[in-house]
């Protein structure tokens, strides 16, 4: 190439010419892979932020700087988002000039054969009656029916093509990526995400507050919609082993509008309200623990909401009561099911079943300093500065009340259950769902159309018109061998012409020459031909040089194909 | 039958299917090593009693739990390991000189099977609340004959991989003879061929000792490098839009479950390196300086992340997939 411009700016071609060739895209992708293997090795923030801690712990000398290279938040990371933008960018500038081709190869009629057609590999010549207009318009007909696009080069002479729709279908299924990634942005962007307890017969309104976890995109305005959600009635239901068969959430939701939605949310049928969408995630038990002073004034009275273990089903929470002197903690361990059959030693085995069938809530007082204004979570209790209070634990089932140590009371009144409720808002699902159906729908004729080009030649002859037909494969090679020889045999029998083999050797010379008549299966013989097909040809390939002789004018390099 | 003889008679005939493959594969390996084509027929028909055990497993199973067998990683094994040996039977049904490379696929099959049943086994149960929904049905079947067909298109690779090796090594270009071995396409040519391929052979101790014998022997019944190549193409080219939709359908069943649609869970991230590794080889496939060598080593990449995908992430990565029998 001659040299267009300074030297810098021929390096900068080189550079682009690069950047948007096939081999950096692989090597794009095979980062793309190598750094999502470390993302699934090493625990991440945002689905197990304590197993990241946990790793960070026992790791204190190499975990912080993991940490600040990203490696507990790969898929977060700048560098991760680095790699996908350039794989994208290189494909979209590999996309521009793949389009271009493609209009220019729309806008122009297929491309005239070769001076002689007999060098294709796919070639066969027939006498056939009439003249060489009628063949030429009956073969038209044929390949048009066969849905190649065909254009006329001089009288009697066609050129066809097929199979656009490959590179309209990669280009597609290329594109649909930059949509894939738009929606994503979107949807990360403006929307949030968060989990919500509500208790039966409880009301929360959609704030902030009453979020337990709350996470929201960067261009979240913050403006939460205003509807209220009310759980009418928790459900779960239990096989007779003792497995979950169901959990439910009975939900009475007020949208901002004032319209009001009755509706079980269970795990795979979430509800939506003013564009939030409410899933059903876990559940809890919230037993209605009433406490009151020495004094008879009550101190607490509500449902207080424990820790479920699925495990074992046994919950764990904490109360405390830090207006009492001393200050009063209670360790609360709640059992669903409690059973406990006599052991053979004399002694008692514990067991707990999945139904509320026996709830016992037990309560373990300590007393002392709570240490209440440290931050801690609210189902332990921090018993750095606490002692436990009397002998042995208060054992309360539901209507049953135990005094407390140092005087007052607590009762257990009744229990309820309290249903975790995810509910993300994400504007960006239509439009990814949209370019996923889009990838699907490009990638499949990407796939599997394969182009194909035919090229029709019928002279004058003595007695008659001389048929020249010959085909080249795109992709697909192993097939077309057979396809062409169905084509041929369609053409030849639409022009009346006689029957007789129709290959011509492929290696020149005698091509036209009708072969012996008959005596050969065709089955067979598409079959060898196939085969030898494959062990010719190295791929379905998407070079054609050295390949096919190099006299088909106008071929296109082949934009990227397989 | 009672849903408990239903589950017996199930997990009577997985221990049947395995069996019978690993009868097949014995057969089948040594009509490759022996060339007697009675082992191959042979071997075809055990293979076939063994699928037939196996397609009767699945279907006992979903009887015996009234739903379709696809509920956890044992369930999805067996119906895995039958996709599989489909697969390869459909390839002998089109070309009957290939089954003495059987034992590649019917082994596979074999291990998925073996490592279903004595690692993963699940007792024939009801389903997890967050499995029921008809996606399962869509996304996991999609999964199984995604992966499967991905798993084949490997084999077709390392196979490749195998004769050109061989191919190269052998220092003449000897026609290989299943695969018609003409290096031109005209009748005259394959005469020459086949002729050229008897003197070779009548030949071979005195004119041939570069060639060693063990390389020798399982060469001429591999089909030419560029027929395996072509093979694990066309076949990774049909199981990766099924894997892209296998992916899609499980998205679309996330964000009805879990209300999102992606969390880079375990099973998703790997889903998702399997995905770029395939769609990796469809490319390398189509660029020089990859194409052949190169484009087959990623294809087994992408088996190694198969694997991982379907063994080491169920049963060590914690993930929102692990109820899945483990």
């Amino acid at each position: 190439m001659a040299a267009r411009g300074g030297p810098a700016r021929q390096r900068l071609r080189r550079a682009w010419a690069e950047f948007r060739s096939m081999r950096t895209a692989l090597v794009l992708l095979c980062t793309l892979a190598g750094a999502s293997v470390l993302g699934s090795l090493f625990p991440q923030r945002p689905v197990s932020p304590d197993r990241v801690d946990g790793w960070l712990a026992a790791h204190p000398g190499i975990g912080p700087v993991l940490d600040r290279l990203g490696v507990f938040d790969v898929f977060g990371s700048a560098w991760f988002s680095a790699i996908y933008v350039a794989l994208l960018a290189a494909v979209i500038a590999c996309l521009v000039p793949r389009g271009r081709a493609l209009a220019r190869l729309l806008a122009a009629p297929p491309p005239r054969g070769g001076g002689r057609l007999d060098r294709y590999r796919s070639a066969v010549a027939f006498q056939a009656p009439g003249t060489p207009e009628r063949a030429a318009a009956t073969a038209r007909r044929v390949l048009a029916g066969r849905r190649f696009r065909v254009a006329a080069h001089g009288p009697g002479e066609l050129a066809a093509e097929k199979g656009y729709l490959r590179e309209l279908g990669s280009i597609l299924f290329h594109a649909s990526f930059l949509l894939l990634l738009v929606g994503l942005a979107l949807g990360k962007g403006t929307g949030f995400r968060g989990q919500m307890s509500v208790v039966e017969g409880d009301e929360a309104a959609d704030a902030r507050i009453n979020y337990d976890v709350f996470t929201a995109g960067r261009f979240f305005g913050g403006g939460l919609p205003p509807f209220t959600l009310r759980l009418d009635d928790f459900t779960s239901t239990f096989r007779a082993a003792g497995q979950p068969a169901g959990f439910g959430s009975q939900l009475t939701v007020t949208g901002a509008d004032g319209r009001v939605q009755r509706q079980r949310v269970t795990v795979n049928r979430p509800l939506t309200v003013d564009g939030v969408r409410v899933f059903q995630s876990d559940y809890g038990y919230a037993p209605w623990v009433t406490v009151t002073a020495p004094s008879g004034e009550v101190l607490s009275d509500g449902p207080v909401e424990l820790l479920r273990n699925p495990d074992n089903e046994i919950s764990t929470g904490a109360m405390r009561l830090p207006s009492l002197r001393p200050q009063l903690g209670l360790e609360l361990t709640f059992f669903t099911g409690l059973r406990t059959p006599a052991q053979p030693g004399g002694g008692f085995q514990l067991v707990n079943r999945p139904q509320l069938d026996n709830p016992v809530l037990v309560a373990w007082p300590w007393q002392g300093d709570l240490r209440a204004s440290r931050a801690a979570s609210v189902f332990t209790l921090d018993v750095s500065r606490l002692r436990r209070a009397g002998p042995r634990p208060l054992v309360l089932r539901p209507g049953q009340t135990a005094g407390l140590p140092g005087g007052g009371t607590i009762a257990l009144r009744s229990v309820r259950q309290y249903t975790v409720l995810t509910l993300a808002r994400d504007r960006g699902v239509p439009v990814v769902g949209a370019a996923a159906g889009l990838i699907l729908l490009g990638l499949l004729p990407s796939l599997y159309v394969r182009r194909r080009r035919v090229w029709v030649r019928a002279e004058p002859a003595p007695g008659g018109t001389r048929v020249e037909l010959a085909g080249l494969a795109l992709q697909g090679r192993l097939a077309f061998t057979a396809e062409f020889e169905r084509l041929a045999g369609e053409v030849r029998a639409a022009l009346g012409a006689p029957l007789s083999p129709a290959r011509a050797p492929a290696a020149g010379g005698g091509a036209g020459e009708p072969g012996p008549a008959g005596g050969d299966g065709p089955g067979g013989r598409e079959r060898d031909a196939g085969l030898l097909e494959a062990a010719r040809a190295p791929s379905s390939g998407t070079t054609l040089a050295g390949d096919e002789p190099a006299r088909a004018p106008g071929r296109p390099a082949d934009p990227g194909g397989d | 039958m009672s849903a408990h003889a239903l589950a017996d008679l199930s997990d009577q005939l997985v221990v049947l299917a395995a069996a019978a493959y690993l009868l097949a594969a014995l057969l089948l390996g040594a009509e490759l090593a022996s060339r007697a084509p009675w082992l191959g027929r042979a071997g075809v028909a055990v293979a076939v009693t063994g699928l037939a055990a196996n397609a009767g497993a699945a279907l006992t199973r979903a009887l015996a739990v009234g739903r379709v067998p696809w509920g956890n990683m044992y369930e999805f094994s067996v119906t895995a390991s039958a996709v599989i040996v489909a697969g390869f039977l459909a390839w002998v049904a089109r070309r009957r000189d290939v089954s003495a490379l059987g034992a590649f696929f019917v082994l596979p099959a074999v291990a998925v099977l073996g490592i279903g049943r004595l690692v993963l086994y699940a007792r024939p149960g009801p389903l997890m609340p967050a499995l029921q929904s008809g996606w399962l049905r869509v996304h996991v079947l999609a999964a199984i004959v995604g992966s499967s067909v991905l798993l084949l298109a490997s084999i077709f690779s390392v196979l490749y991989l195998v004769a050109d090796r061989l191919e190269r090594r052998g220092a003449a270009p000897r026609p290989p003879l299943i695969a018609g071995g003409a290096r031109t396409a005209d009748p005259a040519g394959v005469q020459a061929a086949i002729a050229g391929y008897a003197t070779a052979e009548a030949g071979e101790d005195a004119e041939a000792p570069d060639v060693g014998e063990v390389a020798a022997a399982p060469r001429r019944r591999l089909p030419a490098a560029a027929t395996l190549d072509e093979l694990a193409y066309r076949t990774a080219a049909f199981g990766f839009p099924i894997w892209t939709f296998a992916i899609m359908a499980g998205a679309i069943w996330a964000q009805a479950a879990w209300g999102r649609y992606w969390g880079w869970d375990p099973k998703e991230t790997w889903s998702f390196i399997t995905w770029v590794v395939y769609a990796a080889y469809l490319h390398a496939r189509a660029t020089a300086g990859w194409r052949g060598r190169g484009a087959a080593w990623i294809a087994v990449a992408g088996l190694g992340a198969w694997v991982f995908n379907f063994y080491v992430v169920n049963t060590v990565l914690v993930g929102l997939h692990s109820y899945s029998g483990l």
